[in-house]
């Protein structure tokens, strides 16, 4: 309960879900199975992005047009690595963590001072957008550059969200800003309503193979909705270099444990 | 045609609420659930409000899914009407599957 409220408000606050922090703490420290840990993150992921979708429904951050493109790239994902759970190592899971959170924290680690926002005057286009910044009191425009890469980096997310329990927003958020030009709160509001249908896309199948304790299940989810109510308050004020330097350092910091446990 | 910034804000107000309706039927059905599981473990009544709670969690996401369709198509936005509908196509492969695999 403790790790679904602290997992729910640093994943609301970085629009990843909590999952990238709540299957390591399931798995490694309360000790459950890293496949029922998996199953369970990604039942919070569900909750994580409705909570976080209808705090941010209304302020214009996200990017329902390039989000609903991108859904259709990660939920092809979501479940091919739903039906493809049950056939996964633990040693491949491991590797898979191990590997995609020292990429993310590299990525986001090299791109901490890029805004991506251009002068309010320009025209986004048909897929950029425009929104108000409470950290610059502005507005802000951005267009989206290099469409193919997003489709094939979604549909990359949406296979480690159903295999590793992670939301996906996790590659979606970082991959959006660096190499898309989406500011990182338009990112992020625009990946938690995505991560949300991804997830979608693999739990049932989970859940019809017993991966999903209904008990576990309904603390971890409370506790993640109660987090991220904490997190989304934050996550207006918060400064877009802390949230990338918070979100890097942790990637690391699971990184390196499972890279042990392989 | 293009719908404007305008509408589609609108729309993700109503999408809003649909989200939050879930929540709260989920989450109570959730915290009911858990403290009849701790208080009545020999009862079906527990196992039938988890189950329920993480059920209307998962239907959250598809009626919003399903409201956007609805809307889009009023609206004649095609490109949304197309995506939406890959999206529920993609969704109810998921579905059947879980299904027959119980």
């Amino acid at each position: 309960m403790c790790a679904g409220v602290l997992a729910g408000g640093l994943g609301a606050l970085l629009g990843i879900g909590g999952g990238v922090f709540l299957v390591p703490f399931l798995n490694s420290i309360v000790g459950v199975p890293i496949k029922i840990a998996i199953a369970t993150s990604l039942m919070t992921v569900i909750a994580t992005s409705s909570a976080v979708s209808a705090g941010t429904a209304g302020r214009n951050l996200i990017n329902l047009r390039l989000g609903m493109l991108l859904e259709v790239a990660s939920a092809a994902g979501g479940v091919a690595a739903g039906v493809a759970f049950q056939h996964l190592t633990e040693r491949l899971l491991f590797m898979g963590f191990a590997a995609v959170t020292a990429l993310i924290a590299v990525l986001m680690l090299t791109r901490l001072d890029r805004r991506n926002i251009l002068d309010a005057a320009v025209d986004p286009g048909t897929l950029g957008g425009r929104y108000f910044d409470e950290e610059s009191q502005r507005p802000v425009v951005y267009r989206v550059k290099r469409l193919p890469v997003a489709v094939t980096a979604s549909v990359a997310a949406g296979v480690i969200s159903g295999s590793l329990g992670i939301g996906g927003g996790i590659l979606k958020v970082p991959m959006l800003n660096a190499w898309c030009g989406v500011p990182m709160r338009a990112a992020a509001a625009t990946s938690a309503l995505m991560i949300g249908v991804t997830a979608l896309a693999s739990v049932p199948i989970q859940y019809a193979h017993g991966f999903i304790q209904p008990p576990l299940g309904a603390a971890a989810v409370l506790g993640v909705l109660v987090g991220s109510r904490a997190g989304l308050r934050f996550a207006g004020r918060a400064r877009s270099r802390s949230v990338k330097l918070l979100m890097a350092v942790v990637l690391m910091l699971v990184s390196t444990v499972y890279f042990f446990k392989i | 045609m293009t719908t404007s910034t305008d509408t589609l804000l609108g729309l993700e107000h109503r999408l809003g609420r649909v989200f939050v309706a879930g929540l709260t039927i989920s989450a109570s059905a959730l915290s009911i659930g858990l403290a009849a599981y701790l208080l009545l473990p020999d009862s079906r009544l527990p196992t039938l409000l988890l189950n329920g709670g993480l059920a209307v969690l998962m239907a959250t996401p598809l009626l919003r899914v399903v409201v956007s369709i609805v809307e889009y198509f009023r609206l004649r936005d095609w490109f949304f009407v197309i995506t939406t509908i890959a999206v529920l196509a993609e969704l109810m492969v998921t579905m059947i599957y879980a299904l027959t695999r119980r």
